[in-house]
């Protein structure tokens, strides 16, 4: 009888609710973003309802959306259900220390669900926008419209709503940080760890590719490729990915030339195992670290320069919304009044390269011991 | 420590060439026909061979690869097809100009830069090493078209036509259009307020970096034995922070100089376009759009030489600051 | 042919000059005439610049001033968003901005023409056509000289000729002598052309500004693109001497004291500026905030701001560039002109120019421009848009939706679907192609547009044909010649790329030009917009207007189709309003 009533009354009467149980043990920097989340998962399936079946059977994009929404409101709720204490889940104190480190860098937890919030953005887009990202309204009437009821964020040259295109060219300036930097930082990881773990001449011609790379302005590399070659999504992608991996690597070699000295890797070379193997299950997956967060931090740096390859021309072509071409194109309007065509995209492009940064810094700071806070 | 000089100028040789040999091999491997590139169309099938001939796109690849090595050893760069003169007397037009824009830019970035990472680390964690983290990100994550644009429609069309400020910046050019008739200082006032905006779009986004390298080592330094030896004795915060901490958390800052220059450099290609600015970032976006192949190989070796040299000197520097380091 | 490709073309044409010349300068591969240029730049520049000065320390002290003497002081500052290539060297430039410096700035034309585009008096002070058209004698004033002081004489009109008509030079516009058989100079001031009798013959003598023959005369033709002379060291006859030339950056020409009191003499302005400024946007604000006096050529999404600036006025004109899309007919989904035409009329056009070009244009339906005394006004309004009639006439021509994707097939079923490229860097062409990609896309075709570097796009257009629509512009001279773009005895030839192939167009085209009398040619010229507009080779947008930017401080501002720089020698500036010095 005690027990069962010090459980009801240890329960919030919002512990169904998700996230409602972590505010009330005080667990605000998640409880809010959870709550806010889930709160609006199910705003956008009542809001969205009708919608629904036609973005399921609209394609792959559509049927991704559908599945995120319907997780992010199932698996919420059951999983504050499976909670209702509010002190297990994610992040448990169990964990490594690094995730609490990184839980008390206040700007570093907010820069991560900014982080998250924009990729869901980018995910629920065929749901959340009001257009498609290329639907042209009548020309002369819905032009160069500034933000009101119809158009939150007002109409582009083309009349074509400017937050559905902002909510679809999220998907492509993330998706295009995002594999970019998954092609550099798994180059960059195998040549660091093979230079590092070979060494001689290996190690030699490696590096001095690196230096070689690394020494040029980067961004004439990328425009004198794609200049020359025709630009497309995957051309920009792939020359991004593969212009930005000696960085990775350097981090790698440096990790592991270190480890290499250590005696778990002196042990496993005395039982003889395979090289490839040490190098694969043992040396690459200790060197992670770094790349983790210069990672974190490519995917922003990626983004950026996605614009400014726009602005030259030579970004991810038309009608195709990116971040970066609908700065580009709206920077032409910034003096002659239709300001929110290149500052909405222009302002989203900040705030979520700000939020990889600080997400990046907090994961730097928690992962590396020394910086470790407290 | 002239030896040492001398051997990573040679050291850096094979580096600079390992960038020409990669510029060369894209521009090489381009598809289509370059000649086609070049020839209007309808032209004579024989002037067309001719050509080929001459600009040596019927020898095999590395053949044309030596002969252009060929010609840099004796120190001819070539002839702008698009400027139609010496790419050597391109180069020399432009040059100057980059180096001004950045030499200055980063001058200011490194000392805005390790003046705001000081303050923050004095009190890290704080509200004011919050605020200053983001608004130097802020910079740090705006394209920088963008912040350039920005800069003129506030400082050059707001200031003098909306605000009707005394003090406005011109949005174009290094110099006013009546420069020859100015008396020597107007001149130089003249290039001053030119150089505003450019410089400011270029140093916004790099002192952020350096702030927050100069954050995070200083923050590195303050943790060890020495300074807590030094406030243990009673002094002041800020003689133990400028005095013992701040040379010390310096020294990893100054190798940034060598990361960095590849990134102003590749800022000034936007910079040059938007401020009308005529210097390398203008010239080689210009020459990869037209083809200008002898200007486009030129520039990416002068860009590398001085990214190796940016390097050297950050070395250099940094024996200065670290008195455990002597070059041999 | 009379018709020059939009800008970046040129560009091209120049750079090909250059390679050419190189070639027979027999160089090396890496440095295509290095040595030769640099030295000739030491060889001829000097001096040249050394007699311009002496000259014009000469000259300076009596200076032709028959105008109010107020009016005569200040800089003039113009802005364009590219340098103006080729320079003053009219016989391998070929870009349109570097044409009128030439033409109205730094050197002179035989002719000019007035607001009815009749010939005028010029450099040539008067001339005479035989009865049969088959002689043209020029007499040339007798006080124009170069800016080192030299007479200009039938010597210069001769070897300008001569220059242009060999293939060596690279003239990008050899089609104008077409009809010339030869040059005779009679006396010093007087100078005769054979030709056979052809339409507006005089219209190249208005364009092609003459060359100094006392100073190019020696050099070899393969070399003149090479030559230091167009880009820094011009000597040219016109109102204004050049100054200095700082490459990507400006141009900068002085008033010309000897400029003849007959032709107005000299500029109100001492200095002519013309600065290069790549961005748009900084351009605005240079003219806002009142850096420029003039900006040339503004996007037409600027018109407006412009517009609403105090103390800075918009001008608008009628120009003779017209914007089209040319379908390949050698593609089976563009072989049939009822499917063209079916293109044509579901995009709405109408909306383009009020969207695109904000009211400054009009729709195009002819290759005409309505600028031209034998433009077909009645043509102005056919094919509006008519997406019903666009699905009857697809349907007609057999392309139906036979597998219900959106997309029409024809019989063997092949899709309806159209790859349209443009080049680099125009924002209107871009434009317009995702607005007709959602128009068509409407009918059932299936629109793609691609971005192609124009070099690239120049090739796949002329040489390979390897596209199936492309859209482009072309500004033409005031005569006007299709032969090389419709006629399909010239399909070979590189500009033959829509593939016409029209025996009535044949007809049509091969008498047009033989025609003199206008009054004769106009129904012939009415017909040829008619049976062209059945042809649909093209799908034509619009005729836009040119647009400059010119600060409220600038008097005698004039532009209009005659060129940019008309009035350019006639510009002044209040004296209170002119900058500090």
């Amino acid at each position: 009888m005690s027990e069962a009533a010090l459980t009801r009354t240890s329960r919030s009467p919002l512990w169904w609710l998700p996230g409602g149980a972590l505010l009330r043990v005080g667990r605000w920097h998640l409880g809010v973003p959870v709550l806010t989340t889930w709160v609006f998962a199910v705003l956008l399936v009542v809001v969205r309802a009708r919608r629904i079946p036609d973005v399921w059977f609209a394609g792959v994009d559509g049927k991704l959306a559908v599945l995120t929404l319907g997780l992010t409101v199932g698996g919420l709720l059951v999983w504050a259900w499976s909670d209702p204490s509010g002190r297990r889940s994610l992040l448990d104190r169990r964990w490594h220390p690094a995730a609490r480190s990184f839980q008390r860098n206040h700007m570093a937890v907010v820069g991560a669900w900014i982080v998250f919030a924009a990729y869901l953005l980018a995910v629920l887009a065929p749901l959340l926008a009001p257009y498609g990202p290329n639907v042209q309204g009548d020309l002369l009437q819905v032009r160069l419209l500034a933000p009101s009821g119809s158009h939150p964020l007002g109409t582009d040259h083309l009349a074509r709503d400017v937050l559905s295109r902002l909510l679809y060219g999220a998907r492509v300036s993330l998706s295009i940080g995002f594999i970019a930097v998954a092609i550099s930082a798994s180059l960059g990881t195998v040549v660091g760890a093979v230079a590092g773990y070979f060494g001689g001449w290996v190690d030699s011609v490696l590096m001095r590719t690196v230096d070689v790379v690394i020494s040029f302005p980067r961004l004439i590399l990328l425009i004198t490729i794609i200049a020359v070659f025709e630009p497309s999504i995957f051309l920009i992608v792939a020359v991004l990915g593969l212009t930005q991996w000696p960085g990775t690597a350097r981090l790698v070699r440096g990790e592991v030339l270190s480890l290499r000295e250590r005696e778990f890797i002196q042990a496993a070379e005395a039982l003889g195992f395979a090289r490839a193997r040490i190098l694969a299950r043992h040396l690459i997956p200790n060197a992670l670290v770094p790349v983790i967060v210069a990672a974190t931090l490519g995917i922003g740096n990626t983004i950026v320069l996605e614009a400014g390859l726009s602005f030259l021309g030579l970004g991810v072509q038309p009608p195709t919304p990116s971040w970066g071409t609908m700065v580009a194109d709206g920077r032409n309007y910034l003096l002659t009044g239709e300001w929110w065509l290149s500052t909405f995209p222009g302002l989203a492009i900040v705030l979520v390269v700000v939020a990889f940064n600080l997400m990046g810094d907090g994961l730097r700071d928690a992962l590396d011991p020394r910086m470790r806070k407290g | 420590m002239t030896r040492y000089l001398l051997r990573r100028l040679l050291g850096a040789i094979p580096l600079v060439l390992g960038v020409a040999t990669v510029v060369f091999f894209v521009i090489q491997l381009a598809p289509g026909d370059p000649a086609n590139l070049v020839l209007s169309p309808g032209m004579d099938e024989a002037v067309i061979e001719q050509t080929r001939e001459n600009l040596g796109l019927n020898d095999p690849l590395p053949v044309q690869y030596v002969k252009w090595l060929g010609s840099l050893a004796q120190g001819d760069l070539g002839y702008s097809l698009n400027q139609r003169r010496p790419v050597a007397a391109v180069i020399g037009d432009a040059l100057p100009n980059t180096l001004l824009l950045s030499a200055l830019a980063l001058g200011i970035a490194f000392l805005v830069g390790i003046g705001v990472g000081v303050v923050q680390a004095v009190r890290p964690y704080s509200v004011p090493d919050s605020v200053l983290s983001v608004v130097a990100l802020f910079f740090y994550s705006m394209p920088s078209f963008w912040l350039a644009l920005m800069l003129i429609l506030v400082f050059s069309y707001l200031a003098r036509n909306v605000w009707e400020l005394p003090i406005w910046f011109p949005s174009s050019g290094i110099r006013s259009s009546d420069f020859d008739l100015m008396s020597p200082g107007e001149q130089l006032v003249d290039r001053v307020r030119h150089m505003v905006l450019p410089v400011t779009a270029l140093w916004l986004v790099l002192a952020a970096g350096v702030a927050r390298y100069t954050r995070g080592s200083l923050l590195e330094v303050v943790g060890q034995d020495y300074v807590r030896t030094a406030r243990a004795k009673g002094l002041p915060e800020r003689t133990v922070i400028l005095k013992h901490a701040l040379r010390n958390a310096l020294i990893p800052v100054v190798t940034l100089l060598g990361l960095y220059l590849p990134v102003l450099f590749s800022g000034t290609v936007f910079i040059e376009t938007i401020f009308a600015w005529p210097g390398m970032g203008k010239t080689i976006f210009d020459a990869i759009g037209a083809r200008d192949y002898p200007v486009v190989m030129a520039s990416s070796l002068i860009f590398a030489g001085m990214v190796v040299v940016g390097n050297l000197i950050a070395d250099l520097l940094y024996a200065l600051v670290d008195p455990r380091i002597r070059y041999e | 042919m009379t018709l020059r490709p939009l800008s970046p073309v040129s560009v091209l044409t120049a750079c090909l000059v250059a390679l050419v010349a190189c070639g027979d300068a027999g160089s090396d591969a890496a440095a295509p005439g290095a040595t030769g240029a640099v030295a000739r730049t030491a060889d001829f520049c000097g001096p040249a610049m050394d007699a311009v000065a002496a000259y014009q320390a000469e000259v300076a002290g009596s200076p032709n001033m028959p105008g109010p003497a107020e009016r005569y002081g200040g800089t003039a500052v113009v802005g364009g968003i590219g340098e103006l290539q080729g320079g003053m060297n009219s016989l391998v430039s070929a870009l349109h901005e570097t044409s009128q410096t030439q033409i109205f700035v730094n050197l002179m034309t035989l002719v000019q023409v007035d607001e009815n585009l009749e010939p005028v008096p010029y450099l040539a002070e008067s001339w005479e056509v035989s009865d049969d058209a088959t002689s043209l004698t020029f007499t040339l004033r007798d006080d124009v000289r170069w800016h080192d002081g030299e007479a200009t004489d039938a010597e210069d009109v001769a070897f300008t000729f001569t220059r242009a008509n060999d293939p060596e030079t690279g003239f990008p516009n050899a089609a104008f002598f077409d009809n010339y058989t030869g040059v005779e100079v009679v006396d010093a001031r007087t100078v005769r052309f054979g030709m056979t009798p052809h339409a507006d013959f005089m219209d190249p003598w208005r364009a092609v500004a003459i060359m100094p023959e006392h100073l190019l005369g020696e050099v070899p033709a393969s070399e003149l693109a090479l030559h230091p002379y167009g880009l820094e060291c011009p000597v040219g006859n016109g109102p204004f001497v050049f100054a200095s030339h700082r490459p990507q950056e400006s141009w900068t020409f002085t008033a010309n004291p000897d400029f003849p009191v007959g032709l107005g003499g000299r500029p109100y302005v001492d200095r002519y500026l013309y600065r290069v400024v790549p961005e748009p946007t900084t351009l605005l604000t240079d003219l806002l905030t009142e850096t420029l006096d003039v900006y040339i050529n503004p996007p037409p999404n600027q018109a407006a701001q412009i517009v609403a600036e105090e103390g800075v006025d918009l001008l608008a004109y009628e120009w003779r560039g017209f914007t089209f899309v040319a379908w390949n007919s050698r593609r089976p989904q563009l072989a049939d002109a009822r499917v063209r035409r079916a293109l044509t009329l579901g995009t709405n056009r109408a909306e383009i120019v009020d969207a695109l070009l904000v009211g400054y244009g009009r729709v195009a339906n002819s290759s005409v421009p309505p600028f031209h005394w034998a433009h077909a006004s009645s043509l102005a309004d056919v094919d509006g848009f008519d997406p019903n009639e666009a699905r009857r006439l697809l349907d007609e021509a057999g392309w139906v939706d036979r597998d219900g994707d959106g997309v029409r097939e024809n019989e063997d079923g092949v899709r309806l679907s159209i790859e349209m490229k443009y080049n680099e860097g125009n924002q209107v062409r871009q434009d317009v192609g995702e607005i007709m990609q959602a128009q068509l896309g409407q009918i059932g075709v299936e629109l793609q547009p691609t971005v192609v570097e124009i070099s690239t796009l120049i090739e796949q257009m002329t040489t390979s044909r390897d596209f199936d629509a492309v859209t482009i512009g072309w500004v033409t001279e005031l005569k006007v010649d299709d032969t090389d773009l419709f006629s399909s005895n010239r399909s070979e030839e590189p500009w033959a790329f829509s593939g016409t192939n029209n025996p009535e167009l044949d007809r049509i085209l091969a008498t047009l030009q033989t025609v003199v009398d206008r009054e004769e040619a106009l129904p012939l010229w009415q017909e040829y917009q008619e049976v062209l507009n059945d042809e649909h080779p093209y799908t034509f947008l619009f005729y836009p207007q040119r647009l400059a930017g010119v600060s409220g401080r600038m008097n005698g501002v004039e532009m209009d189709v005659r060129g940019d720089w008309l009035s350019a020698k006639d510009w002044w500036i209040d004296p209170a309003e002119r900058r500090q010095r």
